[in-house]
């Protein structure tokens, strides 16, 4: 892990974080040893609340985001020869379509409440809004460096889901237009295109 | 929680952190940061690997008073991914079927690695070291990566016959013709 700096928009990319027109955000933040069940709770209830899910996933920039709150890091050797920590940790990682900027301010701004609980459980942590104290934050605490791969790295979220939506739709209307006559599959597949403006 | 957290619909979110043996830290970083990108990385040949990353946790950030400063005694190679798969042992296997020799490459280097011929004891040992995810979310959680794909590409495909049929000479018949013989198969 080098230096972490989260480049400005517009900069070169990153080669460990950076793939066509995605971005992965890896965070390793403390949490003070008394807040880990608690937020082990809460992101255990998340999982299981529609409404916590549609929350997270409101910003359709996001393809792939996780958090894993780590008690002690794995350890193959000897048990006392393990790193000891003072803190438990939060693992972050979020896979999103560039430009950083937008996810952050996003974020500090749609959800203030849901950030300072999650991460405001560590110390020093700058409660947003505003964004730019969280900026710093993020890109103090990023874990740069590696490599980084992604199966459709030029394509958006947002590209994914349109492609995904055309694909059903597609499927949809081959099978309901198999017997129709010219005139009237004319009309309908001209609905169909309407219908589906909004994903091509 | 166990590994029931680690799914959303048809995706596996694995999260792999392994100890550096000493000394070997900066012939890891060369390894991973020579992986091939895109199309040709390792991970592009398996086929159900959306996303995925590699990297060192050498240090811990120091966020400033008022915490206590916490130092690695130990490297770590952390690796992530997001894979089709309701489990971890397809995974594994396909990693030991179809990139052994890159696999072992940034892995060989890590604190009681078995090596990838005992797949049993490679199993264990990823396993040994796994933290299991406490959340993922995933935009689109019940598509697998060969469907993205297929998916992207047909969107790309309607996008040119809608546009190459747009004129409105075309008549009803071709189009329908057109149609059934550029899509007929998408059912």
């Amino acid at each position: 892990m080098t230096a972490a700096t989260l480049e400005p928009e517009g900069a070169p990319a990153l080669p460990g974080n950076n793939l066509g027109r995605l971005i992965c955000l890896t965070l390793f933040t403390p949490v003070r040893r008394q807040w880990l069940p608690v937020l082990s709770a809460a992101l255990w209830i998340a999982k299981w609340v529609p409404f916590a899910q549609r929350h997270i996933l409101q910003f359709n920039f996001i393809h792939f985001v996780r958090w894993t709150v780590v008690r002690e890091l794995p350890f193959a050797g000897p048990r006392e020869e393990r790193d000891r920590l003072n803190y438990g940790y939060l693992f972050f990682e979020s896979n999103f379509d560039g430009p950083w900027q937008h996810y952050i301010d996003a974020f500090a701004y749609c959800i203030p409440q849901d950030i300072r609980f999650v991460w405001g459980r560590g110390p020093a942590f700058p409660y947003p809004p505003p964004a730019e104290p969280l900026k710093k934050w993020i890109a103090m605490n990023s874990m740069e460096g590696g490599s980084y791969y992604c199966a459709y790295p030029e394509s958006s979220t947002r590209m994914v889901m349109s492609a995904v939506a055309v694909k059903d739709a597609l499927g949809d209307f081959v099978a309901s237009s198999a017997d129709l006559g010219p005139d009237e599959f004319k009309t309908r597949y001209d609905q169909f295109l309407s219908r589906l403006q909004d994903h091509l | 929680m166990g590994e029931s957290r680690d799914r959303t619909g048809t995706a596996y979110a694995l999260t792999v952190i392994t100890a550096i043996s000493p000394g070997q830290v900066e012939e890891v970083r060369k390894v991973i940061e020579g992986v091939p990108r895109g199309v040709s990385s390792p991970l592009a040949k398996l086929g159900t690997v959306h996303t995925s990353r590699l990297q060192i946790f050498d240090h811990l950030v120091y966020q400033g008073a008022p915490q206590k400063r916490d130092q690695l005694r130990w490297d770590y190679l952390v690796f992530t991914a997001a894979f089709d798969g309701h489990d971890l042992d397809p995974f594994l296997d396909s990693i030991v079927d179809q990139i052994p020799d890159e696999a072992d490459s940034w892995w060989r280097h890590c604190l009681a690695y078995p090596g990838l011929k005992d797949r049993t004891a490679f199993k264990k040992w990823i396993r040994d070291n796994q933290v299991h995810t406490s959340l993922f979310a995933v935009a689109s959680p019940n598509r697998s990566v060969p469907e993205v794909l297929e998916s992207l590409a047909l969107r790309e495909r309607l996008v040119e016959f809608a546009i190459a049929n747009q004129n409105q000479q075309t008549s009803a018949a071709e189009l329908r013709e057109r149609f059934r013989s550029a899509f007929g198969g998408e059912v």
